[in-house]
C-alpha cells in the first residue's frame, strides 16, 4: 500500500543493540507538509527512531522508505548523498564545527554538493536574513548563545531544501524563551510547506507546532493524536 | 600507590591502541640504539682491551743493520719507557714454496714475554730450538696450516710450525729463534717501543724522533705506529660507525618525539579521565603518577623486547663485520644492554614528564568540563581563508586541521621530518656506496679481462679444473694482436709484484700498467699518474694508514731487489695496500717480465662472444675471464642496513602518523558525526583526515629533504676517513633533481601510510554509536 504522497514510510522497524531492543515493529507514515511531533519517555526509542529515518542507523528488520528510495539498498556512500540531499537534522547539541565561523558553516552544507564557496556563501546569507540572525554571521559558535547556534543549525539544516526536516529535542538544551523562538520558527517552516519530523520532551511545544502527534514507549507508537494547530 | 597502579593499568588496558603504539615504537627504537652501541663497542673496545694485556708496542719499527749497531740502538732507546729488541729480521718470499703465504716477516725472539709485546701463544708453543716457527695468527681464524706443518722454501731450512700466536701490534708474521733468524739471512733490526704519551700521531711522532736522536739519519727502514694498526683492524668495521651512530640517534629522535605526541595526547583525550581522578580525591602528584605509570607500562614492554631483538639482531651483523679482522670472540658488554634497557624507559619518563605535569595542574572543573578545544585566532582565520577556496570542502577543511592542534601536529611534522630525513639519508649513503663502487670495481659488461700468465715469481692462481693461463704470444705480440681487433677501443697491460714497505708487517702488492691507462686505469684524483720509472701512485686509505703524503718517498722491495719510489698522485680505490707504477719500475724490480693481463674495452655494439672468440684465435693461451662482480661485502652490508633501517624508522615515523589520526578523529568524533549527518560520504572523512596529514606530510618532506642532505654531508665524510679514505666528490654529490623530488615525496607517503588505516577506521565509525555515547 505505497502512498503517493509520503515522505517517509516505516514497516515494521526492529532494533535491536546488543543489550536492549531500541525498536520493536514499528511502522509509521508521514506524509509531504506534515509537521510530525514524537514523544516519549528516555530510552523507548525516539533517537532511534529519527536516525532510522536519516539513514544514520540500519534497522534490524524492516524496511525504511524516504521519498520512493530503500534506505535499506543504499550503501554508506549511497545513504551520504541521500542525506546531503533530502534530509536537514538539527540535534540537541554539537550542531556546529568549533573553528568555523557561523556563516561558514552553514556554507559547508552546500559546499558538500559542489556549490562553489562564493554561491554557498551567498545562500547562507538569504537565510541568515531569513531566520533573522544575519548580525552573527562572522561570530564563531562559542561565542554565539544557545538558541542563536540552533537557528544557525536549522539554517543549515534548511541549505539544500531537503524535503524532509529532521530535529532531535532541538530545544533540549534552550530555556524557555529560545525554546519557544527556535519552535516558531519551525512552525514556519512547516507553514510554508517544510515536512518535519520533531523529538521533544516539551508537550506543550509539540502541541503548538505539530499537526500530529505521536507517543512512543517501548519502542512502539503507543498512542497517535491529529492536532489542531493553536 | 594502590589506587594510582590501579587506575594507570585500567587506563593501558582502555587505551590498547595507544599503548601498542607506544610499545611499537619504544620496541624499534630500543634495538636500533642496542645495535648501534653494539657495533660502536666492537670497532673499538676489543683491539684496546688486547692491547693493554699485551702491552702493544706503540711503535713498531725497522733500522738497517748496515748503518746502526744493536747497541746504538739499545742506548737510544733509553728515552721510550718500555723496550723490546732489537730482534734481527728477515723477509721470507713464499712463492717458490708449496704453500704460498706471500712475503712474511720473520722475527728472531727467544721469548714470547716481555716488556713490550706480550705475544699471546694460543695454541702449540712457542719456538725454542732450530727448525720451529710460530706463526702469527688470531684466534679462531683457520687457515690452510695445521701444527706440525713443514715450511719448505728452495734454500732455506725446513721449518716445522709448532705454535700459532697473535700479537696485536702485528710486529711480525711469523716469529723463530735468534739463532734460527740468522740463517733465515735477516736484513732489519725490529725495535718496539712503548711511550708515556702515545695517544696522537703528535705525540707517537715525538716518541720516535726521541729514539732515534743521534742516530743515522739512513737508519731507519721505516715505522708503524699502534694507531695505524687499530685504524686498520677497526677501519672496515669503522665505516659502519658514523652511519649507525646517525641512525641511531635518529631512531631515538622518532621514538622521543612520538612518546612526546602520544603521551601528550593521551593527557588530552583523558581530560575527562583526569577530571574524574581529581574529583574522586587523587592528589595532582598521583594523576602524575597515573600518566607516567600508564606511559611506563608499554614502554618497559617494549624496551625489553627491543634490546632482545636488537641483541639477535645485530649481533650476526657485528659477528660477521669483526671476524675479518681476526678480532678476539666478541660479546657485546654489558654497558650496551643496560644503556638499552635502561636508558629508554628514563627517556620515555622524560618524554611523559612534561605532559604528566601539566596533567598535575589540570583544575579538575576545567577538566571535566572538556572537550571544547581550544583554538587559536590563527587556525581560525586559515580555516576562514580555506573555506573560500575552490578546493573541495573536504580537502580544505583537512587542510585546516592541523592549525586546530599546533603542538600536536608540530610533533607530528618532527617525525615525518625525521623520516624523511633517514630516507634521504639512506638513499645518499647507498648512492654514495654505489657511485665509490661502481668507481672502483668497474664491472662494465664493455669491458673484457684476459689472463696472459703468472705475475713473475708468483704460483699460478686457478681454481682446480681451470685452464691455467699460458699465453702463446709475446707480451708485444699479444698487445698489438689485441688492438688490432675489431671492436677494440683500449687496452691496458697489467703485471703485479708483491712487496713489502719496509717497516712493518704490512704488505702491499704494486699494479704495473701500460696502455690507456686514461681509460681503463683508476682514477687520478690529485697529482699526476706515473710517467716514468721509481714513480707510484697510491689509494688515500694507503697514505692514511701509514701516515704518508704525496711527495713523500718509500723504500719497496721485492723479489730481492729493493728500490726506492716517490708517490706522485692519489688514486681512487678501494683497496689500501695497493701501490701503482707503470710499466718502467717493473723493469727495475723485475726486469724483462711479460703482462700477466690484459684488460680491453670494446667499442660500443661489440659483441662480447664473438669479441672473446677473435681473442682466442689470435692467442690460444689467453684466459677470457667471465665478467667481474663488482660488488662489495661492505657496499651490500652497509646498503642493506640502510634499507633495513630506512623502513623500521620509516614505519615508526608512520605510526606517529597513524597515533595522531586516531587522536584527532576521537577527539574530533561529535564533528565527523555532524558532518556524516549532513551528507559527507565515508570517502570524504577520509580524505579529510588523509589530507590533514598529507598537508604535513609535504611540509614535512620540504623540511626534511635538506636536512636529510646536511646530515649526508657529514656523515659521508665521517664514514670515508673511518674507511681511511677522502670523501671525493663522487661520493659527495649524489643527490640530482629526479631523486630530489622522489625523495620530497616520501614525506606525503609516509604520512599518508599512517594516516589510511585510522582515517578509514573514523570514515566508517557508525554515527549513532558517536551519538549514542555523547
Ligand atoms: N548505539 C547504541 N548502542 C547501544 N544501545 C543503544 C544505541 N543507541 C540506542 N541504544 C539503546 O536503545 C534504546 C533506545 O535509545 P534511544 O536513544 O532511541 O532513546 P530515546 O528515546 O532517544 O531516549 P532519550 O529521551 O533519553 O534521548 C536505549 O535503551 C538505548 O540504550
Ligand atoms: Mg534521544
Amino acid at each position: 500500500m505505497q502512498n503517493a504522497d509520503a515522505v517517509v514510510e516505516m514497516t515494521n522497524v526492529r532494533k535491536e543493540y546488543s543489550d536492549s531492543i531500541a525498536l520493536d515493529g514499528l511502522s509509521l507514515t508521514i506524509r509531504a507538509g506534515e509537521a510530525v511531533a514524537v514523544m516519549g519517555p528516555s530510552g523507548s526509542g525516539k533517537s532511534t527512531l529519527l536516525n532510522m529515518i536519516a539513514g544514520l542507523d540500519r534497522p534490524t528488520s524492516g524496511s525504511v522508505v524516504v521519498h520512493g528510495s530503500d534506505l535499506g539498498a543504499l550503501d554508506e556512500t549511497g545513504l551520504a548523498l541521500f542525506r546531503r540531499r533530502g534530509i536537514g537534522m538539527i540535534f540537541q547539541f554539537f550542531n556546529l564545527l568549533d573553528d568555523l565561523s557561523a556563516l561558514d558553516n552553514v556554507a559547508l552544507a552546500a559546499q558538500l554538493t559542489g556549490t562553489s564557496a562564493g554561491q554557498a556563501r551567498a545562500r547562507a546569507l538569504e537565510l541568515f536574513g531569513e531566520l533573522g540572525i544575519s548580525n552573527r554571521k562572522n561570530v564563531y559558535p562559542a561565542q554565539l548563545s544557545g538558541g542563536e547556534r540552533q537557528r544557525v543549525a536549522v539554517a543549515r539544516a534548511l541549505m539544500n531544501r531537503p524535503a524532509l526536516l529532521l530535529a532531535d529535542e532541538p530545544t533540549g538544551a534552550l530555556d524557555s524563551r529560545s525554546g519557544e523562538q527556535v519552535m516558531d520558527l519551525l512552525l514556519d517552516l512547516n507553514q510554508i510547506g517544510q515536512t518535519l519530523l520533531l523529538v521533544t520532551h516539551d508537550g506543550r511545544l509539540a502541541t503548538r507546532c505539530a499537526t500530529r502527534l505521536i507517543e512512543v514507549a517501548d519502542g512502539r507508537i503507543a498512542r497517535e493524536h491529529s492536532l489542531e494547530r493553536a | 600507590m594502590n589506587a594510582v597502579w590501579h587506575a594507570a593499568w585500567a587506563a593501558v588496558r582502555r587505551r590498547k591502541l595507544q599503548t601498542i603504539v607506544i610499545g611499537v615504537v619504544v620496541c624499534a627504537a630500543s634495538a636500533t640504539l642496542v645495535m648501534a652501541l653494539g657495533l660502536l663497542e666492537a670497532a673499538s673496545a676489543p683491539f684496546d682491551r688486547a692491547f693493554a694485556t699485551q702491552q702493544g708496542a706503540h711503535l713498531s719499527a725497522a733500522f738497517d743493520p748496515a748503518k746502526v749497531s744493536e747497541a746504538d740502538l739499545t742506548r737510544a732507546a733509553g728515552k721510550a719507557e718500555a723496550t723490546a729488541g732489537p730482534f734481527r729480521q728477515a723477509t721470507v718470499d713464499t712463492s717458490e714454496g708449496e704453500v704460498f703465504l706471500g712475503t712474511l716477516t720473520v722475527v728472531g725472539r727467544a721469548d714470547p714475554g716481555g716488556p713490550v709485546d706480550r705475544v699471546s701463544v694460543w695454541e702449540g708453543r712457542w719456538a725454542t730450538g732450530p727448525g720451529e716457527i710460530v706463526l702469527n695468527r688470531a684466534p679462531g681464524s683457520d687457515g690452510r696450516m695445521e701444527l706440525g706443518f713443514r715450511l719448505s722454501l728452495p734454500g732455506r731450512p725446513v721449518l716445522t710450525v709448532v705454535g700459532f700466536a697473535r700479537s696485536v701490534t702485528g710486529s711480525a708474521d711469523a716469529w723463530v729463534t735468534p739463532d734460527q733468524v740468522t740463517a733465515l739471512r735477516p736484513t732489519a733490526l725490529q725495535m718496539l717501543y712503548r711511550f708515556g704519551k702515545a695517544d696522537t700521531a703528535v705525540e707517537v711522532d715525538a716518541g720516535r724522533a726521541a729514539v732515534t736522536a743521534g742516530l743515522a739519519a739512513d737508519a731507519l727502514l721505516g715505522t708503524l705506529s699502534h694507531l695505524t694498526v687499530k685504524d686498520k683492524a677497526t677501519s672496515e668495521l669503522g665505516v659502519f660507525i658514523p652511519f649507525l651512530m646517525i641512525f641511531g640517534v635518529l631512531g631515538l629522535a622518532v621514538a622521543i618525539l612520538i612518546v612526546a605526541n602520544v603521551v601528550s595526547g593521551a593527557v588530552v583525550a583523558g581530560l575527562r579521565h583526569i577530571g574524574m581522578l581529581k574529583a574522586i580525591g587523587f592528589t595532582p602528584n598521583q594523576v602524575m603518577a597515573v600518566y607516567l605509570v600508564m606511559v611506563s607500562i608499554p614502554a618497559v614492554a617494549g624496551c625489553a623486547v627491543g634490546t632482545v631483538v636488537g641483541n639477535i639482531f645485530a649481533k650476526p651483523v657485528v659477528q660477521d663485520a669483526v671476524e675479518g679482522f681476526g678480532v678476539d670472540q666478541l660479546s657485546f658488554a654489558p654497558w650496551v644492554n643496560v644503556a638499552a634497557a635502561v636508558g629508554m624507559p628514563v627517556l620515555v619518563a622524560s618524554a611523559a614528564l612534561v605532559p604528566a605535569l601539566r596533567a598535575r595542574r589540570l583544575p579538575a572543573a576545567r577538566a571535566i568540563s572538556a572537550g571544547a578545544t581550544p583554538h587559536t585566532g590563527r587556525a581560525l582565520r586559515i580555516q576562514r581563508r580555506l573555506s573560500g577556496t575552490r578546493l573541495p570542502r573536504s580537502v580544505s577543511l583537512g587542510l585546516g586541521l592541523p592549525f586546530a592542534r599546533p603542538g600536536r601536529s608540530a610533533l607530528t611534522l618532527a617525525s615525518v621530518v625525521l623520516g624523511v630525513m633517514t630516507v634521504t639519508l639512506a638513499a645518499g649513503v647507498t648512492m654514495s656506496m654505489t657511485a665509490y663502487n661502481n668507481a672502483v670495481r668497474p664491472n662494465h659488461t664493455d669491458r673484457v679481462e684476459l689472463l696472459a700468465g703468472p705475475p713473475p715469481g708468483a704460483p699460478v692462481f686457478a681454481e682446480p679444473g681451470a685452464e691455467r693461463p699460458a699465453a702463446k704470444l709475446s707480451d708485444t705480440e699479444d698487445e698489438s694482436m689485441l688492438r688490432s681487433l675489431p671492436g677494440t677501443s683500449a687496452v691496458l697491460a697489467m703485471s703485479q709484484l708483491d712487496t713489502e714497505v719496509a717497516g712493518g708487517t704490512q704488505e702491499a702488492t704494486i699494479l704495473f700498467y701500460r696502455g690507456d691507462t686514461a681509460a681503463l686505469g683508476p682514477r687520478v684524483l690529485t697529482g699526476h699518474w706515473p710517467d716514468g720509472p721509481g714513480q707510484v701512485v697510491v689509494p688515500s686509505r694507503f697514505l692514511n694508514q701509514r701516515g704518508l703524503s704525496v711527495g713523500d718517498t718509500i723504500t719497496v722491495q721485492a723479489r730481492g731487489n729493493r728500490t726506492q719510489v716517490k708517490i706522485v698522485g692519489v688514486v681512487l680505490t678501494n683497496n689500501a695496500d695497493q701501490i701503482f707504477a707503470d710499466w718502467a719500475t717493473l723493469n727495475v724490480l723485475a726486469p724483462g717480465a711479460r703482462a700477466s693481463s690484459y684488460q680491453v674495452r670494446m667499442a660500443p655494439g661489440t659483441a662480447r662472444d664473438t669479441y672473446t672468440a677473435a681473442v682466442r684465435s689470435g692467442d690460444p693461451g689467453l684466459r677470457v675471464l667471465p665478467p667481474r662482480d663488482g660488488t662489495s661485502s661492505t657496499a651490500v652490508i652497509i646498503i642493506s642496513a640502510a634499507v633495513v633501517l630506512t623502513l623500521v624508522l620509516g614505519a615508526v615515523a608512520a605510526l606517529g602518523v597513524f597515533n595522531t589520526v586516531v587522536l584527532n578523529a576521537r577527539e574530533r568524533r561529535r564533528d565527523l558525526g555532524m558532518l556524516k549527518s549532513i551528507g559527507m560520504t565515508p570517502r570524504q572523512v577520509t580524505v579529510l583526515l588523509v589530507t590533514s596529514m598529507g598537508a604535513l606530510g609535504v611540509v614535512g618532506g620540504l623540511i626534511g629533504v635538506p636536512l636529510g642532505i646536511a646530515v649526508h654531508q657529514l656523515v659521508v665524510p665521517a664514514m670515508a676517513h673511518a674507511g681511511q679514505a677522502d670523501a671525493v666528490d663522487i661520493l659527495m654529490d649524489v643527490y640530482r633533481a629526479p631523486a630530489l623530488a622522489l625523495l620530497a615525496l616520501t614525506g606525503v607517503v609516509i604520512a599518508v601510510l599512517g594516516a589510511l588505516l585510522p582515517a578509514r577506521g573514523a570514515a566508517r565509525l557508525s554515527i549513532a554509536t558517536v551519538l549514542h555515547n555523547e
